[in-house]
């Protein structure tokens, strides 16, 4: 469950981002240099067979007005055809049930889509899909039938509820075209198009029938997510009613084939006949073992340290490598007494040990130690000083250099160099590892400096809404943050994280250290007009300004390691972190 | 706690029966001199009271004892010890039972970890005893509806399912609750050990005492007039010293299991902290390539717990001569 | 006898009912995650965390959230929904049971087997060498912590990992779909977690029979020219053995429940492991319904036993 902490809140929290001109128009863009063998242009599969996925825990929904986390993407992606969708191997989104790239208007306040025609529902709906199942997509997602995480990045659409409704409303401002039932404009209170376009690639755009769903919508919550009506090359199995008989909640997901589904309207190949999601293997070790020694396997996540050893040193093909996109730090909250203080900061940073802090999540494979923030692969990561940094001493020595953190230490006011106060940070982490492993790492290296440390261990969900995002829960260290990217820009990895605008004291709040500094907040202001090579130095230019004021230990960018059974042709797309299943096959 | 109801139920059976006590008989000697006597013939319990004074003096004086063999301290993390995946190595001359998964050393963690288990057994066997015994008294002695009521309280919280209470209690509290009474770590795993645990104790000696009240010598200590709290303090409780001590020795295994199952499900103790469920629970991911991390803490707990168990049998021969091996 | 069992019934009903009440306090009042924030998962702003209490009745007074979550259990058996992924807790909690249930019953077979046969011979051969040996061993089985003896065998006999591998390790049991190799799978934990009851009902047996056999009726017997084994079986065990099955019957109860250390060693997916794995996940809707649901198990087993108890005895039902 920890495979994405905050990823897709790092892109959609960006409102104004101008995403799709920034991926599109960016010219460093280094994603693909970074990218493993299985990265690139995904090799022709044979067609056929069934694949069996092991994971420990369920996907959150099915629903795709409601899924936000890794396991639910996955099966979206591979049911639903989503206006625009990732695919493995290329940065930008692609179209899906989008005929072409969204049309934006010239004032930015409006974007068109048009549908692909012929597409259509898979059974029991079995009618071509129109623009008013996207438009009922995004109504049903206002009703509080149907809670989730998305509606506050479509509140200005025009006419969009700024409350939760009972049922489902009429929104002016998603306009069907009268003259072409497939033509679809969402009209925008706010010069916000291409941040909007942007997002269209979001689980939430997967069309949903009216006259089939409504039943559903109106139960409290919405029971649609047990109905699902598949779109894509996959479907979970259902019976003659549409309940999706293939979901057994905690156990297993049975995906096959939609019989509907026309694969030449399609940018996915969908080589496998059936996919099994085993959400019930709940010892990763045990399942590790069973994907690197049978068939037809592949594990849903990062596997545990002893297995990644083992295929690393005997089964290296059957590792897929995916650059994670994203750094993980331990946030150093600055308004909390001694960490107000910037050269006791330092002298965390220095005197840290952030090899140590890789070992705990399973050694050198797992990723490199961060040296600023920008991840590599991103823009601004070479502008930023690359691996090597920007070359602060106090995160010279991966491993933790002692004399330089005494010299912070008695900069900062503490004469022996150790500190002596009275003072107990609270740090808190998940209730499992890697987040405990890594946050009692991070422990142990503040003690070494004499900080008191009270580490608390929270079920993983909790760590960050109801602790780390809370600043009335006076959260000293969050001992498992990670920012993720959507898509490869800058901007989406520090604004949200750095800037002491972003600051939400009433929780929510992602600037985890509480950075305030009106000089880079002013800077990441101008930044965020610039475009290409200029986008790219300016924001390297604020990650060093960041780093300076160590307002985080940056201690890891890591990859995201899954393993596959020999006879699997394994695809992964880092879009969602994971294996994607209309794109692998069986050997 | 999957072992400890019925041998505390179990315990319970027999010695109802046999109507114990037989301090009434002998009159040169006080029921815990004849109690000490018989105890001193038993090797066995003797030998494990050594090591039960030894696992004692161990958690005393851990400290020390990490110091004098030279061992790194049980919270230092050598990564150096670790290899390129983070897995830890075996036991070598300076990490004599290995390191574990941070590279903290196995055998200074051990020591220490007798101090939590030790802490918790001893503290929440007292409260345990305590509340045990006085309702236990009053239910029995006073009998009427404070009985109904207590014997209905104790039902109630024997058909808790008491790991899953516990569990509950650990979560809640785990930031400290009821305006803070309840601290988190240890004093939250010793609340919950006790809160599942008293009914146990307020059983048996509910049990004991129903049947003392009905003995002679306090018939005729009531006959002469003697106030209820007389009785009581006088002539049950002292007859009562022996069995309590029995099942409070019995009671302590259990109550180090408890605490180790606790630990191994992550409630409680802050984590880090040396104890031996935890490391036994942490071992769980890396005990195939690792098995030093798993068997010295499972060595140890089993030991300790052994030890008691032991003492506690020859206590329980010695208080029942009857049943006695 | 219809009015005792009723009796015993309604008071079944009660006891549920005050444990669903402190349930309701520990994973309510006191401190603990907020079910609204966990359902909103990383967005958890004011507004969104407003319709959620709203949908789920969360704004309602504690007292009228209890009142109509006790309604639910006791009318319709709903144990509500998880708030994590919507899941129905009843559905999952039927679901997992059998698993608990092959879990329990294998391993009572095989403590009742080992334990008894074990039981009887010590106190038959009281103070022998063989005796002494069970007896001591007998007594290290009870001091070996469930899952600290599980990951041992685990090392020791599992197939993927074990030194000498001959047993389906961790996980087999619910990778196996056949009956047979659920079978195989399952004859580790049912030793691990039959080993200390073995060993505490052999205790206990040793104790009850050596007591029995001291009786004058039993003098009398052998007296009369009984022979031995007669003796054992026909008189001795029989009384010796009524209190093991009150102790059996609390014994399964509780093990609906506390199962979860050899659940979660195994990866057996049953009733404990479920709870543990919402515990984690501060799925508190889960763990509440999962507890409610044991003491309903430890209540009705007790209930049995009581009536068992009175069918056998007669002199129970006075008291």
């Amino acid at each position: 469950m920890f495979r994405i902490p905050s990823r897709l809140l790092a892109a959609l929290a960006l409102v104004a981002l101008t995403a799709f001109v920034a991926a599109c128009g960016s010219s460093s863009d280094k994603s693909s240099g970074s990218a493993s063998k299985q990265q690139g242009a995904p090799t022709k599969g044979k067609k056929g067979g069934k694949l069996t996925q092991l994971g420990a825990s369920d996907v959150d929904f099915l629903d795709p007005g409601q899924t936000y986390y890794t396991g639910g993407f996955q099966v979206i992606y591979a049911t639903q055809t989503p206006l625009y969708a990732p695919k493995p191997g290329e940065a930008d989104a692609v179209p899906a049930l989008a005929s072409g790239p969204p049309e934006l208007s010239s004032d930015k306040k409006s974007v068109t889509v048009t549908l692909k025609k012929g597409i259509k529902f898979a059974p029991p709906v079995n009618r071509e899909i129109q623009a008013k199942d996207i438009k009922y997509a995004f109504e049903r997602a206002f009703t509080k039938n149907v809670p989730n995480q998305y509606t506050t990045y479509f509140s200005f659409i025009e006419g969009a509820p700024a409350k939760p409704t009972s049922s489902p409303q009429d929104i002016k401002g998603i306009v069907i075209d009268p003259k072409d039932p497939y033509k679809i404009t969402f009209k925008l209170t706010k010069a916000q198009a291409p941040g909007f376009a942007a997002f269209l690639i979001m689980p939430v755009t997967s069309p949903v029938p009216r006259e089939y769903a409504a039943k559903f919508d109106k139960q409290s919550p919405s029971t649609y997510n047990e109905n699902v009506v598949a779109s894509g090359p996959y479907m979970v199995a259902n019976n003659a009613a549409g309940k999706d008989t293939g979901y057994k909640a905690g156990k297993s997901i049975t995906l096959v084939r939609n019989p509907n589904w026309d694969a030449s309207k399609d940018f996915r190949p969908a080589y496998l006949d059936e996919i099994d999601l085993r959400t019930n293997a709940t010892d990763s070790n045990v399942s590790g073992r069973q994907v690197l020694q049978g068939q037809n396997l592949v594990l849903d996540t990062n596997p545990p340290a002893q297995v990644l050893k083992r295929v690393v040193q005997r089964q290296k093909d059957q590792l897929t490598t995916l650059p994670g996109g994203g750094f993980r730090w331990f946030p150093l909250n600055m308004t909390i007494k001694p960490l107000d203080n910037i050269n006791v900061r330092k002298a965390i940073l220095a005197a840290f040990d952030r090899t140590a802090a890789i070992k705990a999540r399973g050694g050198s494979f797992v990723g490199i130690p961060g040296t600023h923030f920008i991840p590599p692969g991103i823009g601004g990561f070479d502008e930023a000083g690359g691996k090597k940094g920007p070359g602060f001493d106090f995160l010279a020595n991966p491993k933790g250099d002692l004399a330089v953190a005494t010299k912070y230490m008695k900069a900062g006011g503490f004469a022996s160099g150790k500190y002596t106060g009275s003072d107990e940070l609270l740090m808190v982490t998940a209730n499992v590892d890697p987040g405990k492993a890594q946050a009692e790492v991070a422990k142990a290296q503040l003690e070494k400096l004499g900080f008191k440390i009270r580490l608390r261990t929270v079920p993983q969900d909790a760590v960050y809404t109801e602790w780390c995002q809370q600043p009335a829960k006076k959260v000293a260290i969050c001992g498992s943050a990670g920012w993720f990217k959507d898509y490869n820009d800058p901007q989406s990895m520090l604004e949200p994280t750095f800037k002491g605008s972003n600051i939400s004291k009433e929780g929510g709040n992602n600037n985890l250290a509480q950075l305030n500094n009106p000089k880079i907040d002013k800077a990441m202001d101008d930044a965020a007009l610039l475009e290409g090579d200029q986008r790219n130095q300016a924001w390297g230019e604020i990650d060093k300004m960041i780093t300076e004021q160590a307002p985080a230990v940056p201690f890891i960018w890591d990859n995201t390691n899954l393993i596959h059974a020999k006879n699997v042709n394994a695809v992964g797309n880092a879009y969602m972190n994971s294996y994607d299943f209309a794109f692998s096959s069986i050997k | 706690m999957s072992t400890g109801t019925t041998e505390l139920l179990g315990a319970e059976g027999p010695v109802q029966e046999t109507g114990i006590v037989d301090g009434k008989q002998v009159t040169a000697l006080s029921p815990l001199q004849l109690f000490w006597r018989r105890l001193r013939r038993d090797k066995v319990a003797m030998v494990a009271l050594i090591i039960v004074v030894l696992a004692i003096l161990v958690a005393i004086f851990a400290p020390l004892i990490v110091k004098a063999t030279g061992a790194p301290q049980p919270n230092v993390q050598n990564p150096d010890l670790l290899d390129d995946f983070g897995s830890p190595s075996g036991p070598t001359a300076h990490d004599w039972l290995g390191v574990d998964q941070r590279g903290r050393d196995v055998f200074s963690r051990v020591v220490y970890g007798t101090r939590i288990s030790l802490l918790v057994a001893f503290l929440s066997t007292i409260i345990v005893v305590v509340i045990g015994v006085v309702l236990g008294l009053i239910a029995g002695y006073y009998r009427g509806w404070v009985d109904s009521l207590l014997t209905r309280a104790m039902d109630v919280m024997l058909a808790f399912p008491v790991l899953l209470l516990a569990i509950g209690l650990g979560v809640a509290c785990a930031d400290g609750c009821l305006n803070n009474t309840i601290k988190p770590g240890l004093t939250v795993v010793v609340t919950v050990i006790a809160l599942s645990l008293w009914p146990y104790m307020a059983r048996i000696v509910r049990g004991q005492v129903l049947s003392l009240r009905e003995k002679e010598f306090v018939e005729a200590a009531r006959s002469l007039g003697a106030s209820n709290s007389r009785i009581i303090f006088r002539e049950i409780l002292p007859n009562l010293v022996a069995p309590i001590i029995v099942y409070g020795t019995i009671l302590i295994p259990q109550v180090i299991l408890f605490e180790a199952a606790l630990s191994f499900l992550g409630i409680g103790i802050e984590p880090g902290t040396p104890s031996w469920g935890s490391m036994i629970s942490d071992a769980v991911g890396v005990f195939d390539i690792a098995w030093w991390f798993m068997t010295f803490p499972g060595l140890a707990l089993l030991l300790v717990v052994l030890a008691f168990n032991l003492v506690g049998d020859g206590l329980q021969d010695a208080l029942n001569p009857r049943t006695a091996k | 006898m219809a009015t005792y069992i009723i009796r015993r019934l309604l008071w079944t009903v009660l006891l549920l009912w005050v444990v669903s009440g402190i349930t309701f306090i520990v994973f309510n009042v006191l401190p603990s995650a907020d079910p609204a924030l966990l359902r909103a998962g990383r967005r958890a702003e004011p507004e969104i965390l407003k319709g959620i209490r709203e949908t789920f009745g969360l704004d309602r007074p504690l007292i009228v959230q209890y009142l109509d979550y006790i309604k639910h259990v006791f009318l319709q058996f709903d144990f509500g929904r998880s708030y994590r992924n919507d899941v129905d807790v009843r559905s999952q909690l039927l679901d997992r049971l059998p698993n608990t249930i092959y879990l329990i019953i294998g391993a009572v077979i095989v403590w009742l087997t080992v334990g008894l046969s074990v039981g009887m011979i010590s106190a038959v051969k009281r103070g022998s060498f063989l005796d002494r040996f069970s007896m001591t061993t007998a007594l290290v089985a009870i001091s070996a912590p469930v899952y600290w003896l599980g990951l041992v065998v685990l090392y020791l006999f599992s197939k993927d990992i074990g030194r000498f591998p001959l047993l389906p390790g961790s996980g087999a049991f619910q990778d196996n779909t056949d009956i047979f190799h659920k079978i195989e799978a399952l004859i580790m934990p049912w030793c691990v977690l039959a080993t200390a009851f073995a060993a505490i009902y052999a205790r206990l047996l040793r104790a009850n029979l050596l007591e029995v056999l001291g009786e004058d009726y039993i003098r009398t017997a052998r007296a009369k020219g009984v022979s031995e084994r007669r003796v054992i079986f026909h008189h001795g065990m029989r009384s010796a053995l009524t209190p093991i099955v009150t102790v059996l019957g609390l014994d399964v109860g509780i093990l609906v429940g506390g199962a979860i250390l050899t659940e979660s060693v195994f990866n057996i997916p049953g009733i404990g492991r479920l709870t543990y794995d919402a515990i984690q996940r501060g799925d508190i809707i889960t763990v509440q319904g999962a507890t409610l649901f044991l003491a309903l198990a430890v209540c009705l087993c007790n209930l049995l036993v009581d009536v068992m108890y009175s069918v056998l005895d007669p002199r129970v039902r006075l008291s």
